[in-house]
Parts: C-alpha cells; sequence; structure tokens
C-alpha cells in the first residue's frame, strides 16, 4: 500500500446534542472502489455520507479527498457528487437539463454541455426522453436520470444514498448489476448507502457495518459474512444460529468448545483466541449445516425435531427443536425434485464439519 | 337531503349577490322595480369620472401593495422555515398571523396613529394618501401570503435545493434555479390573494387615506349612504367579476401544484 489512500476519514463524529449520529468513525477508501456503508435505519450511514457530500458538518475529525482536506469546503466547491435517496430531480427543467445543470455550472459551454448529456444519457439507456420533465417518468427511469446527473459532471467521489431503495424488487436486481457495470466502466470511486444487506454484498467491493455511529467490520462481502468480528454482524448479515459456549479445549489444530445448549462440545477445525474456561459465541450459518444422511460422519452431530420447514423455493429452512428447547436453523438446497425431506415433528440429525463454526469472543 | 342542504346553503351565499346582479342590469332608475333588461347603468359608470379615477387608484394600490406583501411574506415564511431555531423565531412567527385575526378597525387605527407619529417625527410619510395605503394594505397582505407561501415551502423538497448545491451551484444560484420555480405557484397564489384583499378594503383604507386618494370600495360606501343608484350595482357586479376572477385563478394555482 504505497499509495495513499483516495479518501481517508480520520476519527469522524457528529453530535447531535447528546446524540451520537457518528462516533469516531475511520476509513480508509480507495480510488476506484465500489464501497457499501451497511446499517439499520439511525445507524448513522445517511449522516456519515451526508459529511463526506459536505451537507453535515463534522463534530469532530477530518475527512481527506484526494489528499485535500475537505473541513470548511461547501458542497458546491467540492469534487463529490451525490444521488439522493428521493433522487431530486428539479422538477421544473427537463431530462436533459437536469443532468446538464451541474455542467453549466462548471462552466462549460451550450455545446459541450449538450455533448456530454446526451454521452450520459446513453451510458443509463435514457436518451430517447431527454426531453420528459421528471413527473413523466417511471421509478427506475428517474433513477437512470439522477444516476447520469450525479456522473455527468465526472466527480472524484459519487456518493450513492440508499440509490435503489425505491424500485421494486426485480428492478433493483437488473439495476444493481447494472450500477455495478457502471462503476467499473466509469472508474468513479462509488460509496453507496445501503439497509440491504444482500444488497452490499452483491454491489460492495467492500463493505462497512455500522452499528450506533461506529463501524463494527470492514472487509468484503467474503470475510463480513464468512468471518463476522461480532455478533451484531454475525446477525445482521445473513442468518446465523449463534450458540453461547466456553473453551473446553484449545490445541494445535482445533478446538472444543462446550455448549450445553447445543448438548455438545462442538469441534472446531482451527485454534481459537481466548483461554480455556473463557465465555464465547459460536457463529453457525444454517447452509453449513447438514440434515439427515447428509450429516453421517461429521464430527459435530445432534439429534432434534422438526418443528418447522419454510420453503423459499431454491433452498428449504428447517427450524429444528433441540433438546435443550435451543433451536437451530439448516438450510438445505432443493436441487433435486421430490426428494423426501424430514416434515415436522420428525426426528433429524443435524451435523456439521469443523469449519464451519465461526468463534467469536462472547 | 344533502342536495336540498346545499341549495339552502348555496342560496343563503349567494342570492344576493345574485340579485344586485341582476339588478344591475335594470331598464329602472328605481332599484327595487324592475324596468327591463339595459347596459344604460355600465354606460353611465364609465362617463363617471370619480369612479373611474377611484377604481385606477384601486388598482394601483392592490397592484403595489400585493407585490410588497409577496416579497415581505416570501421572506418571513423562509426564516420561519428555512433557518432552524433563531431568536424572536417564535415571536416571529406569532406576529406574523396575527393581522389574520386581529380587527381591521384596530389594525387601521393603529396604522394612523404610527403614521400620524412618524410624520411628526422623522416626516416620513409627508401626509397621508396613496403610499399609505399601499403600506398598510401591504401590512395585512403580507400575513396571508406568508400562510400561503409556508405551505408551498414545507411541500418543497429539501434535496432539490441540496442537488443543486452539491452540482455547483452557489447559495442565490440555488435560491434562483430551484427554490423560486418550487415557490412560484404559491407566489402567484399569495399575490392574487393579496391583491383581492387590498381591492376589497374599506375599513382599513378609511383610516389611513388623506384627501385626493378614495379607493373604489371607499367612494362606493359614500355613494351608498346618499341612496342605492343602480350605477352602484353596476360598479359592484363589475368589482365581483374582478374578484371572482383573481381568486378563481389563485384556486386554479392552487390545485394545479397539489396535482
Amino acid at each position: 500500500m504505497s499509495e495513499a489512500p483516495f479518501v481517508r476519514i480520520e476519527g469522524l463524529t457528529r453530535r447531535y446534542g447528546a446524540v451520537r449520529a457518528v462516533e469516531d468513525v475511520s476509513l480508509d477508501i480507495a480510488r476506484g472502489e465500489l464501497f457499501c456503508l451497511l446499517g439499520g435505519s439511525g445507524c448513522g450511514k445517511s449522516t456519515l455520507l451526508r459529511m463526506l457530500a459536505g451537507f453535515e458538518t463534522p463534530t469532530a475529525g477530518r475527512v481527506v479527498i484526494d489528499g485535500r482536506d475537505m473541513a470548511g469546503v461547501a458542497p458546491h466547491a467540492r469534487d463529490t457528487n451525490m444521488m439522493f435517496q428521493s433522487y431530486a430531480l428539479f422538477p421544473h427543467m427537463s431530462v436533459a437539463r437536469n443532468v446538464g445543470y451541474g455542467l453549466r455550472r462548471a462552466g462549460l459551454s451550450r455545446h459541450d454541455t449538450a455533448a456530454r448529456v446526451d454521452e450520459m444519457l446513453d451510458l443509463v439507456q435514457m436518451a430517447p426522453l431527454a426531453r420528459r420533465k421528471p413527473d413523466q417518468l417511471s421509478g427506475g427511469q428517474r433513477q437512470r436520470v439522477a444516476l447520469a446527473r450525479a456522473l455527468a459532471r465526472r466527480p472524484k467521489l459519487l456518493l450513492l444514498d440508499e440509490p435503489l431503495g425505491a424500485l421494486d424488487r426485480k428492478l433493483r436486481e437488473e439495476t444493481q448489476l447494472e450500477l455495478k457495470k457502471i462503476q467499473s466502466s466509469t472508474g468513479v470511486t462509488f460509496v453507496v448507502v445501503t439497509h440491504d444487506q444482500e444488497e452490499a454484498m452483491i454491489l460492495g467491493d467492500r463493505l462497512g457495518v455500522m452499528r450506533d455511529g461506529r463501524i463494527e467490520q470492514v472487509g468484503t462481502p467474503v470475510e463480513v459474512y464468512e468471518h463476522p468480528r461480532s455478533r451484531f454482524v454475525a446477525g445482521f448479515i445473513g442468518t446465523a444460529n449463534l450458540l453461547d459456549g466456553t473453551i473446553a479445549e484449545d490445541a494445535r489444530d482445533h478446538a472444543r468448545i462446550a455448549c450445553p445448549e447445543a448438548g455438545l462440545d462442538i469441534h472446531v477445525g482451527h485454534t481459537v483466541a481466548g483461554a480455556k474456561g473463557e465465555a464465547v459465541c459460536v457463529v453457525l450459518r444454517p447452509e453449513k449445516i447438514a440434515l439427515g444422511a447428509q450429516a453421517e460422519g461429521l464430527p459435530n452431530r445432534v439429534e432434534g425435531r422438526v418443528e418447522q420447514v419454510v420453503y423459499n423455493g431454491n433452498l428449504s429452512m428447517f427450524h429444528v427443536s433441540l433438546p435443550s428447547g435451543t433451536r437451530l436453523r439448516a438450510a438445505r438446497a432443493n436441487t433435486v425434485r421430490g426428494v423426501d425431506a424430514p416434515g415436522p415433528g420428525e426426528a433429524v440429525t443435524l451435523g456439521w464439519p469443523g469449519s464451519a463454526a465461526v468463534v467469536l469472543p462472547a | 337531503m344533502i342536495r336540498l342542504a346545499a341549495t339552502l346553503g348555496f342560496a343563503f351565499l349567494y342570492a344576493p349577490i345574485l340579485s344586485l346582479v341582476v339588478y344591475s342590469f335594470n331598464e329602472s332608475r328605481l332599484v327595487t322595480v324592475w324596468g327591463g333588461f339595459s347596459t344604460r347603468w355600465y354606460g353611465a359608470l364609465l362617463a363617471d369620472e370619480q369612479i373611474l379615477d377611484a377604481a385606477l387608484i384601486s388598482l394601483q394600490v392592490a397592484v403595489a401593495s400585493a407585490t410588497i406583501a409577496t416579497v415581505i411574506g416570501t421572506l418571513a415564511s423562509l426564516a420561519l422555515a428555512r433557518h432552524g431555531r433563531f431568536r424572536g423565531r417564535f415571536l416571529l412567527g406569532g406576529m406574523v398571523t396575527a393581522p389574520l385575526v386581529m380587527p381591521e378597525v384596530v389594525v387601521g387605527l393603529s396604522l394612523l396613529l404610527l403614521f400620524v407619529a412618524m410624520e411628526q417625527a422623522v416626516g416620513w410619510p409627508a401626509g397621508r394618501g396613496f403610499v399609505t395605503i399601499v403600506i398598510a394594505h401591504a401590512t395585512f397582505g403580507a400575513a396571508f401570503a406568508a400562510v400561503v407561501i409556508q405551505a408551498r415551502i414545507g411541500a418543497l423538497d429539501r434535496a432539490t435545493e441540496e442537488a443543486a448545491a452539491d452540482l455547483g451551484a452557489g447559495p442565490v444560484r440555488v435560491f434562483l434555479d430551484v427554490t423560486l420555480p418550487g415557490l412560484a405557484p404559491a407566489l402567484v397564489s399569495a399575490w392574487l390573494l393579496a391583491f383581492t384583499l387590498s381591492l376589497d378594503d374599506v375599513v382599513i383604507a378609511s383610516f389611513v387615506t388623506g384627501p385626493g386618494a378614495s379607493t373604489l370600495p371607499m367612494v362606493i360606501f359614500s355613494k351608498v349612504r346618499l341612496g342605492v343608484s343602480p350605477e352602484v350595482n353596476a360598479l359592484a357586479t363589475l368589482v365581483i367579476a374582478v374578484v371572482s376572477l383573481a381568486t378563481g385563478l389563485a384556486a386554479w394555482q392552487t390545485m394545479r401544484t397539489r396535482r
């Protein structure tokens, strides 16, 4: 890492009276990266984004974009552009004038503006509707115009606040891939705020999971999903079984976690951080737990009773209650049609390999 | 049942006005006796210098005061809606709308006292007349304008202003390019409302006017005191037409933007 990070956020804090919207966030974002800020509502992700855009003044800390300290720089003087959650298109201007607005402000001639507007509208496939007013467009079309407008000035950094939040599911999935494509073809650094963990995983080169104004974990989607660093992250990203236990044995190549809740010592295929007897939390993803015959021969096996089966099409989620009363969720992909699965009330064996569990400090 | 109630309600409200309009086309000099259809009183009206002068003054006062009222109302609304908490915000909010509920006699009298005191203290306004009526009408017109404009500011998407700033527009450009066009329908409504109110007012104008500046309602009022003439009916009909047109436009503007 010889090159300085493109965006450097240091100890950034924003308080409203006693309310801490963003608390001591430090983060580096590389040039050309698509970074997702993920969190529930009120976690401070939008406030953080607005501080990057200059709409909010940090209480403490600083933002450096491409080597320039942004303290005291007004929004209109920054090389960042934002795509708003509501899209915020100018209702009295046509699509073309909306897209060209920032270019005119940047001092481009009428002729150059028109050329760039055409280019942008081609990029988002909105050229045929250039003369329409925003209220004559569908939600998906408005989203495209907003993106084109935000990209038109060729910002160094594009900030997107829930860019796909207002679209229906189908359109959303298509647009996610398109957004990623546009990002890599333009090479602009994107920071995307979203509350949708699935979207963050699809879009982001890396994600930052936020909670109560702080960043809980930063990493690639794989890192964050497979190696969550806290209980919160494990529960927030995807589905997870969380079991409490204590470290019973920590050897060179494996460990055992005593877990009365599950009724067994969980065998883990790697060493764990922590001393013997220390309380830990074991994270088990449902898709890593095998059922019935597939559980045979696995080092961790428990007997339970199926309480509920939730059929999801591509996979089924089995809610299994253990003798201790703890419920585990196990997922099975519905790869073969008509295979009989254990139904509610039936006894079932669950099993998982030593690589399945992630052990966190409790 | 509802239809009957509505009919009665409308009759109660508009029968007097309708009879006035009908009698303005009366041939007879006697107001209460129908003597056949005629437009002679409209003709007589157009030949009446006093009335034509008063109408001109009324229109000038209405245009000037409505314009001032709209500007002040816009500034007050923006201050209230956009500048968060500042010292005196609560007071401003209350005072802006106070003229709406203040009796006209009180407003008229207080303005008269103010103008007299100011003339003695600073020599302006010198005497009372056109200028003082405009100021007085702008005062209460601004209150109505502020109410109309504030409602619109609340409905504006703040993010569009931020978007303009984000795209490189300084504060003035943001106001001219985004805020003002967004407010335009409300500004038109507010102006028309203030214009109508100014055209209607007789009480406040009577207090603050001076020699040579009689507005149309004042002239009508003094004429009626000498007995109702069919000419006044014709004049009143024209006033109703102008006022209805203005309020109709204002309502249409509001409806169009709500859509």
